[in-house]
């Protein structure tokens, strides 16, 4: 009776953990049910509408998220031994995924070095996810002038494809377009060097 | 063993211009033919920069900007360069100039032109299949010795080891101008200050001198030159901003390779 009475409590706290998390963005009626369903004891007939709620609102909303909600219902008679949070965490459509991402890729920040100009210094970090570069972050920036169009404004009224993160191509390659270094011969002989051998 | 080592045509590299020239003859010719081809291909270029070289106070561009050369006395090439320059200042809106240091310095046009006339000769001379690669600047026509297309990576900005996009084709003219290497040497003209807001800019065109002109005058222009890039007829490119975005006309001989190993973290 008592695991009963515990199993039904699991499931009223983690429903409503699910709601709040849900219902946050969206739908009032979520919150007017809520506080109805958590003071009054659980008893089985409360659990029902306190099981229903997130259905009837989400559905209301067009968002997809009635899906992931629904197929938690059925299951929670297993969760009860495990504090309800995590399940909720889990299934939860953002903010479980950023935790559960957050420690796999070890982040490297790469800052390039500073360029004067006589408008200002420009200075830009990257960061470094493997061989992959997922993000670029001007650190400095000029202002003033043209300078103050951004890459952003442009890409509004642009008919190419892009803006996004530039990103290496390990790629077979039989030659290289690049700017090139004009004093440093040194560099240039090998690298042609380089690409004589290959 | 040997024989696998070995393939048809035949690749060379030669200093000049302050820069390495490399040639890659990929048709199937005698070893005679192709080293008497690469001996005509260098001699030009060397010839380029004993003319056009800014380095050399003796060069003909020296002697004609001090003077000492007049219009009516110059090379049939210098001619050819000075109407070429001035054709490309107006048709950049100006950003484009061989006199934005103060002196003449059509450098700017004359490595990728030069890239350009040679490989029109090989052309002429029977050799269809080649890539010539003039300091960055390249010039490919037909096949790689490979059988396949010609594969032109775009040297990644931030990393000298890697490239950030990957052009294929039989017939192209791939001018690459950035910051990455010399600093903002290149002056927007009308400022007279080193231009900024992107980093690396590449031009896809037919003729190469025009392509690294364009790819000189769009780094000159700043973020404006994506628009102007965007604008132009005929031309492809691919640039990365100072923010390292990167942008591609919709019409580049792109093979985009490895797509990302996974979807980004948003």
């Amino acid at each position: 009776m008592r695991r009963a009475l515990l199993a039904i409590t699991g499931l009223a706290a983690s429903t409503t953990a699910l709601v709040v998390f849900k219902g946050s963005p969206g739908a009032t009626q979520v919150a007017q049910n809520l506080p109805s369903a958590q003071p009054v004891n659980p008893t089985p007939q409360d659990v029902d509408p306190s099981a229903d709620p997130p259905v009837e609102p989400v559905a209301g909303a067009p968002t997809p998220s009635v899906a992931p909600g629904t197929p938690s219902s059925p299951k929670p008679s297993k969760i009860t031994a495990r504090p309800a949070g995590t399940r909720t965490t889990t299934k939860a459509p953002s903010a479980p995924r950023t935790t559960t991402k957050a420690p796999q890729p070890t982040n490297r920040r790469v800052t390039g070095p500073g360029v004067d100009n006589e408008y200002g210094y420009v200075q830009v970090q990257i960061v470094v996810s493997g061989n992959r570069i997922v993000d670029a972050v001007a650190l400095s920036l000029p202002s003033g002038g043209e300078s103050d169009i951004h890459s952003d404004d442009v890409s509004g009224r642009y008919d190419g494809t892009g803006g996004e993160v530039v990103q290496k191509q390990s790629a077979n390659v039989n030659t290289v377009s690049g700017a090139t270094e004009t004093s440093n011969s040194y560099k240039q002989s090998l690298r042609g060097a380089i690409e004589q051998a290959f | 063993m040997p024989a696998a080592m070995t393939r048809r045509g035949l690749c060379r590299v030669e200093q000049i211009m302050g820069t390495a020239i490399t040639l890659d003859l990929a048709d199937d010719l005698p070893a005679a033919t192709l080293n008497e081809l690469a001996d005509e291909v260098f001699a030009w270029m060397r010839e380029v920069d004993a003319r056009f070289s800014t380095y050399r106070p003796d060069s003909e561009v020296c002697r004609f900007d001090r003077g000492e050369v007049l219009l009516s006395e110059a090379s049939a090439e210098l001619r050819f360069v000075l109407e070429a320059c001035a054709d490309l200042w107006g048709d950049t809106d100006g950003f484009f100039d061989a006199y934005a240091t103060g002196r003449l310095d059509p450098s700017g046009f004359v490595k990728g032109w030069a890239a350009q006339v040679a490989s029109d000769r090989l052309l002429a001379a029977g050799a269809a299949n080649h890539c010539v690669n003039a300091g960055g600047d390249v010039r490919v026509r037909g096949l790689a010795p490979s059988g396949a297309p010609w594969r032109i990576g775009i040297r990644h900005p931030w990393d000298a080891m890697a490239t950030c996009l990957v052009l294929t084709g039989t017939d192209l003219a791939v001018a690459t101008s950035g910051v990455y290497e010399r600093g903002r040497h290149v002056l927007d003209p009308r400022r007279g200050a080193p231009a900024s807001g992107l980093r690396s800019v590449t031009v896809v065109g037919t003729d190469l001198g025009v392509a690294d002109a364009y790819a000189t005058a769009a780094l000159a222009m700043g973020v404006a030159g994506l628009g102007w890039l965007d604008r132009l007829d005929g031309h492809g490119h691919a640039v990365v901003t100072d923010d390292g975005r990167q942008y591609h006309s919709a019409d580049v001989p792109a093979g985009r390779l490895a797509p990302p190993a996974s979807p980004l973290v948003d």
